[in-house]
């Protein structure tokens, strides 16, 4: 067989290597997001997702959709621009997802014993299935971001909340009141986590009384929104041929 | 170029082996908590831990043990450390092999971070459960903003038993009682599987077609728009629309399953209650002070004047949670770690009975190997060239009285 041959003889051949290839490439790009995201993740959301003690109704709510949003962004924007393909953001949390549970169990629970009721990771998958079938109906980018970005951001909390109920449960602890979450901090001990850099509802936010996560989860959806902007050129630069040679 | 690849390749097989065999024959124990690395005069001059007492050093899983004691907050603070304005006691452990059942400063209760006063003394009391059996290094600890962590003297405790035994029992203000250490598994297991799996059948929705080359080959044609057909934008809007149902219904089923819930708790107790030291009646002055390297001793001249109503001597002088001892004067019956234990350690030029009264300057050496051992030598490269401790004096009825010292340290080369 010559150079100027093809390596297949028959439609069918093609189709069986065209989807040994598409199966080749989900696998690799599934781990090859999840080191990139999750590394991103842990560097910028760290402990609001590490720590069911750090998950408040202000802070948790605003920074980790932020955060969040980035590589599914970027992700989409590859996958829709290049080959039309419309799961990049779920592809992305489900890779983030994977590899979290992974770093929590074996890192958090099997190493040094955290219970998993207290090292679980956030979930991003509901916010994910927004913004791709948004972008899917819609094509554009700037309704994905406006629409599905502000989504990405208001799904948050309540998609969490199923998880996260039972653990603000009040307890009086030796005179003091606390949640289950507060209790586990208080008693799985982190000798580098002392309970000043907790980061809990600080802030101004102290006018809309109890009902913070609501106006936490919109503005984190407003910030999502040019977030979602910026990586989505990030995706597209990265995914673009224009650096290399023939194209 | 290829023996060069193939020399690569064997030679990285080769590290690997020995990387691989190396760690099967030396795997150490982690034994402690790196308290040695930190700089001798944040362990001197923040933070002194004293009269404190491991209350068992074997414990069972789900018994419980107490560290207790004192802590001094030493006047001479560094300039170099944030202020204790923002603290946490912690406990020095490897993770929660025990659960910290309670703490306690001054009889308050500290889940939070405190404040707490240049000068002052406060007693402490940190109640442990053991969780996880194993040999473990049990450290007092105060957390300090901007400061980092001051950890005291450690002791070993064993916890025998099985991890598997363990119970955490709470009972919330709903009237449940509940086990944390197992409290809601389920129900994070449950919810996290079934949005993997949603996730999963949205992408094998779209991945059971040809999903890269001919999509690639199409778009570059420019045939966008085939791709998707208006059963695809069905099955994605059916998607969302699931989506937003469900979370809007679990949201509401688990307001109606939960309808107490209260927000996390935090922030800073301040007013922390210090002990009433009794007033001092020994005055002390340091007038000299100098640390021999080759001897691995400190040698200090004090100017000790005795203003109370009974003889003093000099019983014990203690920095960085080592303590020197004079044993005619006061010998440990508290069990206290030996690393950090010079029995014989202080000597005093004159240690008889200073009577009411009486001043007199004694030649104070202070040696043991532990000023190397725990790195207190290091001292002498510190940018503020300066120690400081505390001395115990004990009266004729056998009680003790602490005092401060803080001064420059001289080294001696020779």
């Amino acid at each position: 067989m010559s150079a100027s041959q093809s390596a297949v003889r028959s439609r069918a051949e093609a189709v069986k290597v065209s989807r040994t290839f598409d199966w080749l490439i989900m696998f690799t790009l599934f781990f090859v997001i999840l080191g990139g995201y999750h590394v991103h993740f842990m560097l910028v959301a760290g402990d609001w997702d590490f720590w069911s003690d750090w998950k408040d109704r202000r802070l948790w709510v605003t920074v980790l959709p932020i955060m969040g949003i980035t590589f599914p962004a970027a992700v989409q924007a590859i996958l829709w621009w290049r080959y039309r393909i419309p799961f990049g953001a779920t592809l992305s949390v489900l890779g983030l997802l994977f590899g979290e549970w992974v770093n929590r169990y074996f890192n958090f629970w099997g190493w040094t014993y955290f219970p998993i009721n207290f090292v679980f990771p956030s979930q991003l998958v509901p916010g994910a299935i927004v913004l791709d079938v948004v972008l899917l109906v819609s094509g554009s980018m700037q309704l994905t971001a406006v629409i599905g970005g502000l989504g990405f951001g208001l799904l948050f909390y309540p998609g969490n909340w199923p998880v996260m109920a039972p653990l603000h449960l009040p307890v009086e602890y030796n005179g003091m009141m606390m949640t289950l979450a507060d209790l586990s901090g208080y008693h799985y001990v982190r000798t580098g986590m002392p309970e000043y850099i907790r980061m809990v509802e600080k802030g101004t936010l102290r006018t809309f009384g109890k009902d913070v996560a609501p106006v936490s989860a919109f503005f984190s959806g407003f910030v999502s929104i040019i977030v979602y902007f910026l990586w989505h050129f990030f995706g597209r630069w990265f995914g673009s041929t224009a650096f290399t040679k023939g194209s | 170029m290829k023996l060069i690849k193939d020399g690569i390749a064997k030679l990285s097989f080769v590290a690997l082996l020995v990387t691989v065999t190396a760690a099967m024959f030396y795997a150490p124990t982690a034994s402690a908590h790196g308290e040695k690395s930190q700089a001798a005069f944040m362990r001197m001059r923040t933070i002194h831990w004293y009269d404190l007492n491991w209350s068992k050093d074997i414990v069972p899983v789900n018994d419980t043990m107490t560290v207790t004691g004192k802590f001094h907050v030493f006047a001479g603070w560094p300039e170099t450390v944030a202020k204790p304005e923002i603290s946490f006691l912690n406990i020095g452990i490897p993770g929660p092999v025990f659960i910290r059942a309670g703490s306690w400063i001054g009889g308050q209760l500290v889940p939070r971070s405190v404040t707490l006063e240049l000068g002052e003394t406060y007693e402490f009391k940190v109640l442990l459960k053991a969780r996880r059996p194993g040999d473990w290094h049990v450290h007092s600890m105060m957390n300090v903003k901007d400061g980092g962590p001051i950890i005291g003297p450690g002791k070993w405790v064993t916890i025998t038993g099985s991890m598997s035994q363990f119970t955490n029992p709470i009972t919330t203000l709903t009237g449940q009682t509940i086990d944390l250490e197992n409290w809601n598994l389920g129900n994070i297991y449950f919810w996290h599987a079934f949005w993997y799996a949603f996730g999963i059948a949205y992408i094998a929705y779209w991945a059971r077609k040809p999903v890269f080359v001919p999509r690639l080959i199409a778009c570059e044609a420019g045939k966008h728009d085939t791709l998707i057909s208006a059963m695809d934008k069905k099955v994605g809007i059916g998607f969302m629309v699931a989506t937003l149902a469900i979370v809007a219904v679990t949201m509401e089923s688990t307001n109606a399953q939960y309808p107490i819930t209260t927000p996390l708790q935090a922030g800073l107790l301040r007013g922390m209650k210090p002990i009433e030291m009794p007033a001092r009646t020994v005055a002390v002055k340091v007038d000299s002070a100098t640390y021999r390297v080759p001897g691995r001793a400190m040698q200090m001249t004090l100017t000790v004047t005795n203003n109370g109503d009974s003889s003093v001597r000099l019983g014990e002088f203690m920095t960085a949670s080592v303590r020197f001892l004079d044993p005619a004067v006061h010998e440990d019956d508290t069990g206290y770690p030996d690393d950090l234990l010079a029995e014989e350690g202080l000597t005093v030029s004159d240690n008889s009975p200073l009577a009411p009264g009486q001043t007199r300057t004694m030649e104070v050496t202070a040696s043991d190997a532990a000023w190397e051992v725990y790195r207190l030598a290091d001292l002498i490269y510190d940018p503020d060239s300066r120690f400081a401790g505390l001395l115990f004096f004990t009266d004729e009825a056998g009680n003790r009285q602490m005092v401060t010292i803080d001064a420059p340290l001289i080294p001696s080369f020779i």
